[in-house]
């Protein structure tokens, strides 16, 4: 819209050049900064000068600023007003103002007037302070490795969900976001070292959440997040911590200072960015007699050319959404208590279907309140409370709207106008199951749910002595939700197997057996309406001594003392009723419908309950963090954890962890100007993993099973059903927790003031990987025992550089740059490496399976046949392997194994869905009053596996199919192989074909904002207007809607027509007073 | 010092108030799970869980269907070459290891012998070393028994030698321990398990679909005939002969809904449409039976009045069965379905069709064509089509083999025996034949085509590699299955000569 103007070069991946080009400018920059601020002295009569230093952000007096004649020992402090006075200055004299937690600043004299000087906070300073496990810690003692995204960026991002904040910003994080409303991306912390999940444990003011809590968080309540990464930052989380631990804090009251209140609102609107290229209706025609006449089939249609352009269906299921969000919030806080407050909503529509058809809105509230009881005894009183309503549609499917969209008919029209035929929507007389008319399937999607949660803590803090202090904390996090859906009667056609009426508009009907010689007549299908409710809860009950103390003024202790006892449980209900009146979602509901049980329909009114596993563990922790003078480093944290996930053999578990960190630049003999500080690390330790149920032989009591190995119980004698029972699981008493071994080497560097390094290389290697072992095939369906076998390897490199002139008058200028990578390899699986886990499972005329987890190579690596061009001719075929029902045009598969034949055992690796490396850019610009900031996300070597291509007969093709094989010569690209309904060959069996590059540089968002200068409104202390743009564009040679394809680590870059995430326009209001 | 000594106390106090151990200790009843030391206390809980034994039975379908396809009777047709592979491998004799029908029935098979494994260590105490008594036990004991023996029968005929255990369903200690037995040896212990149900099983269930004396006599005489013990199995199958079993009027009759659990039938595999399957992750595995739409002609469509469903037109009759019959013999249009023909013989019933995209033969199993009205929910897993393993006709052929081939032969009884089965294809007497033992074979064709008995038929005569080596056989397998590839790899078994 505006900012189009900032072009980059397709093939620019940011390569080195950028680099380069980004680092002479830094270098001009720090030379002009330096010219103009070195002090020209001029000598002359002395006078003495007044004045007030304040604080930029709330314009208060400060209190106790050094001001000190440069050059000199010479100076003062301010008093209780921010008042100073200093005598005998002349003209030319250089004032320093100096203060902890903000940016020195120099004053030249040019007069005898009074000065006011405002000082901005340094919210980089060394002195800064990170929160990590059971505390805090300054950033400059730090010897693990932890990344950390602050309240502003937080703040001026406006993410949707807080995941979206860590997507390059936070160094070592991994995130793949998904366009769906509110849905979880798939977050990874250094890598991918297990198999039974990845989510990182998120910690929520101490109290430990999931990262599906982080839908219910707003981000404007959010004050920071810490990433630990390291063993040495997360052991203190033991068998919880394997993944990594995302700290977050939320804002706080504020003692002794009035209440400030906050408005942010802002609106947008998003849209789909691309259409992928199918065919129109005369092509599509074209194709089809074609792929007809290849089998000898007649032409299906005999005048294509008059079929038109057709119906492009992408262009009837994507709507653009609004997006909308309010947020309200007062800070402040007397002597003996402090209050944060806050509200807010959030509404987003999502682009397939627009508003009605999915959204997720969201209403919060939160109260983060402290009380001093007594003089040595606080109080702390966290409480948030969401509502969550939200509506979605089929997604990530062959069956799901885009997939349909994608695949479905072109030459029949949206809507049925033939006033004799019943059916309201246009169907095909072609594709006859499966796929069917999107714009159908969104109008007969109807569901909603509305969920409520509340979570937060109740905190006593003691002070036993001015440095021992006991927290004792309870936490928890109530989340209940209700939903219902309603599946209508449909009709696609008089042909259509899925039609639940017949052509003349009566429901569909069946004979059946009455068992007793005689039958009767019944409906064969009913409308239905389901509902259920979900209700769980958690909390984690936790006690903890925190002791500071130094000896000989040189050696300073931190140690914590803690135990630490959780507990969550879950249940859940649900029923379905059959005969919804008016087949309408008006009158959807259990208490309308009508369905009764009968001997002929037992499925008329049917409900279900479960329990969830109730988890529970305790945990007993320590850490000592010592420095001796804030040069030499050194922690050391132990945990002892039990979980009653583990067999008998094997309830508890220890971890361990220690690092060290040097502060170079503290040594006497550090004398360069140009390094302000270095600092180095290292750590090493072990954190867990209890992802996993306790293993027991249980009994399962039914019929037939829909879990994984489908072990069906019951029988039918006559036509009595009987229920069965059998075993279906083993016992494995010796299971034990995943053992994570990572080691992390690092250094942090401040540059001529404004340049900051931290860089990490980490390695970290499972043992004991829970790993669901595929048993014998003798030992039947029970379900398979999970084990601790196999083995995985994880390393990687985390880096960051800022670069900030933070001393700047008007232009100010910041940028960061991070990059992650890591390497993962499954290093062992079961005792020969021949087990695996297949995923990835999509369907297009076969069901395949298109990931593995697998020995040898990277989790969820793409697996399927390699291609080498097409059969030009018979002599080709005669001459290569042995692939059976090859014909000429079809697609040469390649012989691995060199065995003559080409069969299963001819698949390998043909892709890898993660990317080598991940890079964030952030640059900000300040002039004046304006503000202007560009996000832009890299992700390199990242392969997506297109799986959304049904390649039924009668389906729609994609493009590509332009450039098929018509005769010898015509192409060798594996990719477009000819066209015919008998696929002898299986040119659709899961390939390289299927494989792209999903490499990608998204532009995540650009904002421009204006800050009404102070003067122009007395009541506001604060007013911003901005203009963001998100996802404004996309640089990547993949074909599909978005290179991001969020999922589990066996679904993650597949594409079964994933939705994709909007662009988004919008405008928004930051309002303080 | 005082509030040091007093916080760590407070701290110690508290880790003793909530660090108890007891905390992460798991007791399943909490999450109200049955585990396996709650279960077989009453005469119900053996009850039911001897339920579960048949249900292993049902996921054999796909025996019957390979039984033909890899015989002359059936190629595997599909949409094309691409389409049901594990099948198409079969029928082209060229079946790699890592084939998942095979796969299925092998697992399948296994399921049955643990769920009866685990049962029978159970009789006479369960895990708390109580004995629960009731009415009836031994009889419920034989008729797992009969399972256990149904399970292992199918897994040797299949595959030769086998892994054989029976005194525990298998646990993890177990896992990569065992080794294949001689074929012998497994036969031997499905004699016993047989020889042992026949004693305590009654000669009638009140239920139907529950083994009897005379499933177990059949299935016993079938194992010897499979052994060539003609004397034994002459005299076990003499029972069933004499049995209160008779033929239906047709053969057509006896695959009608009508038909099932009939005057014929002696052994059959239940399933029914009322309890709807879902499951496409295990399409074999629900009580209705998976192996019926597979037969169904592709796009069948007629008028209301025109009974068949569509299906997969998988499991398609030669033509060389069909030439098989001679006129006159009613079994023909009992066993393959001309469409074509249906369709120009009906035009009242306005029938369209799709030929059979691949492997085309004209003809469809008439024995199992999908019925309207005759399956529910996902249609093509719920079709209620009782599976007929062991028909009376079949008895009186076995029976009729047995006598002949015996050391000491009774033509007459053999003679008698065929008799009653020609008699009732043409409808009268003047289609004899005489007894020979090529004579039964073939008769057994004709009677029992598309039934699932044929190819394992040709292998136990020593007719597969005459019959079926042009078709490609492959002697060397000696009409033998491929251990499954996973199986080799997990347990570390050998595999069977010629893959």
């Amino acid at each position: 819209m505006f900012f189009v103007g900032v072009q980059y070069s397709a093939t620019a991946v940011l390569n080195t050049t950028l680099l380069r080009l980004k680092i002479q400018h830094m270098k001009n920059l720090i030379l002009i900064i330096t010219i103009v601020f070195s002090a020209v002295n001029l000598s002359g009569q002395t006078f003495t000068v007044n004045g007030t230093v304040t604080d930029m952000e709330f314009n208060q007096p400060l209190l106790g600023v050094n001001v000190i004649l440069k050059n000199t020992s010479k100076g003062t402090t301010t008093d209780f007003d921010g008042k100073f006075s200093v005598s005998n200055l002349s003209i030319g004299d250089v004032l320093v103002f100096s203060s902890i937690g903000y940016f020195t600043k120099e004053i030249t004299i040019q007069n005898e007037n009074s000065l006011t000087i405002v000082l901005q906070e340094d919210i980089s300073t060394l002195d800064e302070v990170v929160v990590v496990g059971y505390g805090t810690q300054k950033v400059a003692k730090v010897s693990g490795a932890i990344s950390t995204v602050k309240e502003e960026s937080i703040e001026q991002l406006k993410p949707l969900r807080v995941e979206e904040a860590l997507q390059g910003s936070a160094s070592g994080v991994s995130v793949i976001q998904n366009g769906s409303p509110g849905s979880k991306p798939t977050v990874l912390v250094r890598g991918i070292p297990s198999f039974t999940g990845t989510d990182p444990v998120v910690i929520i003011d101490g109290v430990p959440q999931s990262l599906d809590d982080l839908n219910s968080i707003s981000s404007a309540d959010i004050q920071s997040l810490s990433i630990l990464k390291d063993a040495a930052s997360t052991a203190i989380y033991g068998v919880k911590g394997g993944n990594g631990v995302i700290v977050v804090t939320t804002k706080s009251g504020r003692n002794n200072e009035k209440t400030e209140f906050t408005f942010n609102t802002y609106t947008g609107v998003q849209s789909v960015i691309k259409k992928i290229g199918v065919l129109n209706a005369t092509e599509y025609g074209a194709i089809i007699n074609e792929g007809s006449a290849a089998v000898g089939g007649d032409l299906i249609f005999s005048d294509f050319s008059a079929l038109g352009r057709g119906t492009d269906w992408q262009d009837q299921v994507f709507a653009d959404a609004t997006v909308t969000s309010h947020t309200f919030s007062a800070r402040g806080g007397s002597e003996k208590m402090g209050y944060f407050l806050s509200t807010g909503y959030l509404s987003q529509g999502g682009i397939v279907g627009g508003n009605d058809k999915s959204n997720f809105n969201r209403l919060n509230f939160t109260a983060n309140l402290d009380f001093q009881l007594t003089s040595n005894l606080k109080f702390l009183m966290n409480a948030s409370y969401a509502n969550i309503k939200s509506k979605s549609v089929a997604e990530n499917s062959f069956n799901s709207v885009i997939g349909n969209a994608l695949n479905f008919d072109p030459t029949v029209a949206v809507y049925n106008t033939d006033a004799n035929d019943f059916a309201t929507y246009g169907y095909s007389n072609y594709l006859l199951s499966e796929i069917f008319n999107p714009v159908q399937q969104l109008d007969d999607t109807y569901n909603e749910s509305n969920g409520d949660k509340l979570y937060g803590k109740f905190e006593l803090q003691y002070d036993i002595l001015d440095n021992l202090k006991l927290t004792s904390r309870f936490g928890y996090t109530k989340w209940d939700q209700v939903g219902k859906s309603f599946d209508p009667l449909s009709y696609y056609g008089p042909n259509n197997v899925s039609s639940d009426y017949y052509s003349d508009g009566t429901v569909k009907t069946q004979e059946v057996d009455n068992g007793d010689g005689t039958t009767s007549i019944i409906p064969s299908f009913h409308n239905s309406v389901s509902e259920y409710t979900v209700s769980n809860f958690n909390y984690t009950f936790e006690t903890f001594a925190t002791y500071g103390f130094n000896l000989n003024e040189k050696h300073n202790f931190d140690i914590v003392l803690g135990i630490s006892r959780s507990k969550s449980t879950g249940h859940g209900f649900g029923a379905s009723r059959q005969d919804v009146r008016d087949n309408s979602w008006a009158w959807a509901d259990i208490s309308a419908a009508t369905g009764v049980n009968t001997k002929l329909n037992t499925n008329a009114y049917t409900g279900y309950s479960y329990q969830n596993l109730e988890r529970r563990n305790v945990s007993y922790f320590s850490r000592v963090n010592y420095d001796y003078e804030g040069t030499y480093l050194a922690s050391f944290s132990a945990r002892r954890d039990g979980s009653i996930a583990f067999g008998n053999d094997n309830k508890f578990a220890n971890f361990y962890a220690g690092s060290l960190g040097w502060v170079a630049s503290n040594e006497s003999f550090f004398t360069s100007k140009a390094i302000n500080f270095l600092k180095f690390r290292g750590s090493y330790g072990t954190v867990g993993n209890e992802n996993v149920n306790p293993q027991y032989v249980s009994i399962t009591v039914g019929g037939p099973s829909y879990n994984s190995t489908a072990n069906s119980n019951g029988y039918t004698f006559g036509t009595e059903f009987n229920s069965g029972a059998t075993v279906n699981s083993f016992s494995n008493t010796t299971l034990s927790w995943e053992e994570q071994t990572q080691y992390n080497i690092g250094f942090d560097a401040t540059l001529l003031d404004n340049i900051s390094i931290t860089a990490d290389y980490f390695n970290k290697s499972v043992e004991g990987l829970l790993f669901t072992d595929a048993p014998p095939l003798i030992a039947g369906t029970s379900e398979p025992v999970t084990s601790n076998i196999g083995s995985t390897e994880s390393k990687g490199l985390d880096l960051t550089l800022g670069y900030k002139n933070s001393a700047a008058a008007d232009l100010k200028f910041n940028t960061s740059l991070t990059v992650t990578t890591s390497k993962n390899t499954v290093t062992a699986t079961n005792s020969d490496g021949t087990a695996f886990v297949a995923g990835g499972s999509y369907f297009n005329g076969q069901s395949q399976s298109a990931t593995r987890f697998e020995k040898g190579f990277t989790p969820g690596y793409f697996y399927g046949y390699i291609t080498d061009g097409l059969f030009q001719n018979q002599s080709e075929i005669d001459d290569h392997a042995t692939q059976t029902g090859a014909q000429l045009g079809d697609i040469r598969f390649v012989d691995f194994n060199n065995d003559g034949l080409i069969n299963d055992e001819d698949k390998t690796k043909i892709g890898d869905p993660f990317p080598t490396f991940t890079l964030g850019w952030n640059i900000g610009f300040e002039y004046k009053n304006f503000d202007l900031s560009m996000f832009t996300y890299a992700s390199v070597g990242n392969d997506i596996y297109r799986a959304y291509e049904r390649n039924a007969q009668f389906s729609n093709k994609f493009r590509s199919i332009l450039n098929r094989w018509t005769g010898e010569g015509s192409t060798n690209d594996a990719k477009s192989p000819r066209y015919t309904f008998g696929d002898t060959n299986s040119n659709i069996r899961p390939s390289d074909r299927y494989v792209e590059d999903g490499s990608f540089v998204k532009i995540k968002s650009l904002i421009l904002g204006y800050t009404l200068p102070k003067t122009s409104n007395a009541f506001f202390s604060k007013v911003r207007i901005y203009m963001q743009a998100k996802n404004l564009l996309t640089l990547t040679e993949y074909t599909g809607y978005d290179p991001e394809i969020s999922g589990g680590i066996l679904d993650t870059g597949v594409d079964r027509g994933a939705y994709p995430q909007a662009r988004t326009f919008l405008a928004g209001l930051d309002l303080k007073f | 010092m005082k509030n040091i000594k007093n916080s760590i106390g407070l701290i110690i106090i508290l880790s003793i108030f909530i660090g108890c151990s007891k905390v992460v200790e798991f007791d399943p009843h909490d999450e109200y799970q049955v585990t396996e030391v709650d279960y077989l206390q009453t005469e119900a809980d053996y009850q039911t869980m001897a339920v579960s034994c048949y249900t292993p039975m049902q996921w054999l379908n796909q025996m019957v269907v390979i039984g033909d396809i890899a015989s002359d009777n059936a190629v595997a047709g599909g949409e094309n070459a691409s389409d049901v592979v594990s099948l198409q491998q079969i029928d082209d004799y060229n079946i790699l290891t890592n084939n998942g029908t095979i796969q299925d029935l092998w697992v399948s098979a296994y399921e049955g012998v643990n769920r009866t494994n685990y049962l029978i260590s159970y009789k006479d105490a369960n895990l708390l070393g109580e004995t629960v008594d009731f009415s009836g036990k031994e009889a419920l004991f034989g008729e797992v028994r009969f399972l256990r023996a149904y399970y292992y029968f199918n897994l040797v005929r299949m595959f030769g030698d086998v892994v054989l255990f029976t005194d525990r369903k298998l646990g993890i200690s177990d896992f990569g321990t065992l080794q294949r037995s001689p074929k012998a040896d497994v036969y031997a212990q499905i004699e016993l398990d047989l020889t042992t149900a026949i004693s305590a099983l009654p000669t009638a269930q009140s239920q139907q679909g529950r083994i009897t004396r005379y499933a177990a006599q059949a299935l016993l005489g079938k194992v010897y005939l499979y052994q060539e013990k003609f004397e034994s199995a002459a005299s076990v199958l003499e029972n069933v002969v004499n049995g209160p079993f008779s033929l239906m009027a047709t053969v057509d009759d006896v695959f009608l809904l009508s038909g099932e659990n009939g005057s014929e039938s002696v052994f059959e595999v239940q399933y029914s449409n009322g309890q709807p399957y879902y499951n496409w992750g295990g399409q074999t595995r629900g009580q209705g039976n998976y192996a019926v739409h597979q037969c169904g002609v592709r796009g069948l469509n007629g008028t209301a009045e025109m009974p068949y469903n569509a299906g997969w037109s998988t499991n398609l009759p030669t033509q060389d069965l069909a030439a098989a019959y001679e006129d006159g013999d009613a079994r023909k249009e009992a066993s393959v379905f001309d469409v074509e023909a249906y369709a120009t013989n009906n035009p009242a019933l306005n029938v369209t069709f799709t030929e059979a995209p691949f492997k085309n033969t004209g003809l469809y199993n008439k024995k199992y064509l999908p019925r309207k009205g005759q399956t529910s929910g996902q249609i093509e897993l719920n079709y209620e089509n009782n599976q007929r393993i062991i028909r009376y006709s079949d008895v009186l052929l076995m029976a009729a083999e047995a006598n002949l081939r015996s050391t000491t032969p009774n033509v007459s009884k053999a003679q008698d025996y065929l008799d009653r089965v020609r008699d009732r294809a043409f409808g009268g007497e003047d289609h004899r034949v005489t007894a020979t033992v090529a004579a039964v074979w073939n008769e057994r064709r004709l009677e029992l085509a598309m039934e699932g008995d044929r190819f394992f038929d040709l292998v136990r005569t020593g007719q597969a590699n005459s019959v079926l080596g042009a078709s490609g056989y492959n002697t060397a397998t000696l009409g033998l299955f491929p251990i499954p590839q996973r199986e080799i790899e997990i347990s570390g078994l050998s595999q069977n000569a010629g893959y």
